[in-house]
């Protein structure tokens, strides 16, 4: 192996990457993206929810039960406690909805088609013993539960009667409102676990384990169709002239598993100002070196993964063809990822332990076992994992590196499984 | 000197290559010829080191197979093809690198091949804006760069017009001069005549042509002369029949009579004769021959055959 021929090749391949209009729209235009779907997703939801509650001024009742014949005729919500915002704080803001009564559902009906009332709330005869509530409303959509809680607290008020001053009625409607949970984290300190720290709990370890699967399905993809491109376009026996098909394959890894790194780097990048503000408001614990072992993952997987593309790419016949067969390990990659809460939930039961030691679904699974919330990976399982996936991706390139060999010189035919099981034995 | 000694490749128990031995010389311009399926390629793949021998050696100027080797070796694939979207500069400057050269060499190397195939103006131009002539013309490039010492061409006439034709004979002319060993694989018999010292033909794999192009033409020539001469022929003893075709006549010769005893009955009968030569067939024709009638070397002949000829003693 001359070392010479492998950079000059890796560095071709990096730029040739990196320069093509299409890396460019995928660096920049994917964060932007997202980025526009979130802003045109969850800030409008929360505006919903919000514009639901203030909205809700008249709540119609039909009070077969007679529990409620003192209740009182209106309700007060705070919008702060009742939709709480996921960025800063809301001030305190109080919204007021009359209540009306109505002798039977017709009368109700009619008001209600008649937008007297937002919605017509239908105690029945047998409620107390049976619990069932009916609500009608003019139409429903993904924030129609948002008053729930206000009938809520005035279904307790009517329910209690004057018994209790509207503090304990307030506290007796919701009376886990304001309970925080602590729990250790993975420095055995107690941290108060909101439903910010909840939300960034879940979004690190996706984050982690997504970014590292796409890293090393972006290098990988790039492979796959370099190859099968330098192929299909015959530039490869007057290459493999000057160099060794090994020069080729690491020169090919080592630039465009570069080219990957660069992506997510990007992407990494952009999305620090909108991340970093979030991060400070939880301040959230990493375990040690975590960079250093993502770094880790990452080279081993994609010495894996890459291998496996670069030995597809140089079987099929052409680009098209490759990407069927190389979207296959992909799947495999981010396999973890579907079963990311059950992980997220046990990250070190059996199913966990299996994935990350599992070298193709190792770096993924690991990367949500290490960074699931008050996680502690024992060591001697990170060293297994990245061992055995050591194992795998070196056995990978030996015989993707026979595959590529034979396959690189192969036009017309797509060879059959024996052929290529022959092609891999073949030292 | 290029050198294969006794090389074989096998290929699910079919010789593709069957005990080939010949070598090439430095500032020779070899002809490897053969009918498609005839273990070309195959040779030239374990020449340029890609395939190896199941027997056999191959060594250039001594070398064995190895970086070495490979950095005195190019190669012109038939199947060609280049970095689409890569400049034209950047391109030729990639495979200068990987022949070992620096970067402001490769970069320096390459300008002057650019314009030495007068592609100067072309050199920052992405390579799929260029016509298949001067894409062509670039590869071609790919292979000069870094002053090879065995040059394979595998049809590199094909897809080119007369003026590239005649620019890429006076490339090769160069090359020649200045000590590379060229190996030129083509079915273009008149530019083998025209450019090629000697010849190797293949068919099933096995050698069945070598040696300077002008005796391979000279053992499937006719029993006959091409005469051009003043006075009468016809009854002239030993010839059998005359044809006449562009001034010329070509006179087929009885089993017995030779060259000189026909000469000799012309000149006794006061026959003023301008010009003579032995009626030899075009190449093209020797190649129909011996892929149409399975003719060419015995493996009893082989050895024989397989010596080499002194360059240029046919030329």
């Amino acid at each position: 192996m001359n070392w010479h021929q492998i950079l000059t090749i890796a560095r071709r391949e990096y730029l040739a990457a990196v320069r093509r209009k299409a890396f460019l729209f995928t660096a920049i235009g994917t964060p932007l993206y997202f980025g526009f779907v979130m802003f045109v997703s969850i800030g409008p939801a929360a505006k919903e929810k919000l514009s639901a509650l203030k909205e809700f001024n008249v709540l119609g009742v039909v009070d077969s039960s007679g529990l409620y014949s003192h209740a009182p005729n209106e309700i007060f919500t705070d919008l702060a406690l009742a939709a709480p915002s996921i960025g800063a704080p809301m001030p305190s803001q109080m919204v007021r909805t009359q209540v009306v009564f109505f002798p039977d559902m017709p009368a109700a009906e009619k008001a209600l088609r008649a937008s007297a009332v937002n919605q017509v709330l239908v105690i029945p005869s047998n409620y107390l013993v049976k619990g069932a509530l009916r609500r009608y409303a003019r139409s429903s959509n993904l924030f129609s539960n948002a008053d729930r809680q206000p009938i809520a607290t005035w279904l307790v008020q009517g329910m209690i009667g004057n018994s209790l001053d509207s503090l304990r009625t307030a506290r007796v409607a919701r009376p886990t409102l304001g309970m925080d949970l602590y729990a250790l984290d993975r420095n055995g300190q107690f941290e108060l676990k909101d439903g910010k720290r909840d939300l960034v709990d879940f979004l690190l370890p996706f984050a982690f384990a997504m970014l590292l699967g796409l890293s090393i399905t972006v290098g990988g993809q790039y492979l796959l169709t370099g190859v099968a491109e330098e192929k299909e376009s015959r530039i490869l026996e007057s290459l493999l002239c000057t160099v060794t098909p090994e020069e080729l394959l690491g020169g090919k890894l080592v630039g465009l598993g570069a080219a990957g790194l660069t992506l997510v780097g990007i992407w990494v990048a952009m999305g620090i100002p909108a991340l970093g503000a979030a991060a400070l408001a939880v301040k959230p614990t990493f375990p040690p070196g975590i960079i250093l072992i993502a770094l880790a993952y990452f080279a081993l997987a994609y010495l894996f993964y890459g291998s496996l593309m670069t030995g597809i790419g140089s079987v099929t016949n052409n680009m098209r063809e490759a990407q069927q067969f190389g979207v296959w390990f992909s799947f495999l990659n981010f396999a973890p990822m579907i079963g990311m809460s059950l992980l997220l939930a046990h990250p070190s039961g059996p199913l966990a332990t299996g994935l990350s030691l599992f070298p193709p679904t190792a770096a993924t699974a690991m990367m949500l076992r290490l960074m699931a919330p008050s996680s502690v990976v024992p060591m001697w399982q990170l060293g297994l994992s990245l061992g055995l996936l050591a194992l795998a991706g070196w056995l990978a390139l030996t015989i993707s590196a026979r595959i590529f060999r034979v396959g690189l010189l192969m036009y017309g035919k797509t060879p059959n499984l024996p052929e290529i099981m022959r092609w891999a034995r073949t030292p | 000197m290029l050198e294969i000694q006794d090389v074989t490749k096998t290929y699910d128990g079919v010789a593709v290559v069957n005990h080939v031995s010949f070598e090439v010389n430095p500032g020779e311009i070899f002809a490897l010829l053969g009918p498609n399926g005839a273990g070309k390629t195959t040779l030239i793949r374990m020449i340029t080191d890609i395939l190896k021998p199941d027997s056999g050696s191959i060594r250039l100027d001594g070398l064995p197979p190895g970086p070495e080797r490979r950095r005195r070796v190019a190669y012109l694939p038939e199947e060609r093809g280049l970095y689409k979207r890569s400049k034209v500069a950047e391109v030729l400057t990639y495979w200068g690198t990987l022949k070992n050269l620096s970067a402001a060499d490769a970069a320096r190397e390459a300008k002057a091949l650019l314009a030495r195939v007068e592609l100067a103006d072309w050199s920052d131009k992405q390579v799929q804006t260029l016509s298949k002539g001067m894409q062509q013309k670039v590869q071609l490039c790919t292979a000069l760069i870094g002053s090879p010492r065995l040059l394979i061409l595998d049809e590199p006439f094909s897809g080119l017009d007369p003026v590239n034709v005649q620019l890429l004979e006076d490339i090769l002319s160069e090359r020649r001069a200045a000590g590379a060993t060229v190996l030129l694989s083509t079915h273009q018999m008149n530019k083998v005549e025209e450019l090629c010292d000697r010849a190797l033909m293949m068919h099933k794999g096995r050698m069945v042509l070598y040696g300077t192009v002008r005796d391979i033409r000279r053992q499937y020539a006719d029993h006959a002369i091409v005469v051009r001469a003043q006075g009468v022929l016809d009854g002239l003893p030993g010839v059998r029949s005359i044809e006449v075709f562009n001034g010329d006549r070509k006179l087929v010769l009885e089993p017995s009579a030779t060259t000189g005893s026909v000469l000799r009955a012309m000149l006794d009968r006061g026959i003023e004769i301008e010009s003579l030569a032995l009626a030899e067939l075009p190449l093209e024709d020797v190649f129909v021959k011996v892929v149409r009638e399975g003719l060419g070397m015995t493996p009893a002949q082989d050895v024989s055959l397989a010596e080499p000829v002194a360059v240029g003693g046919a030329r």
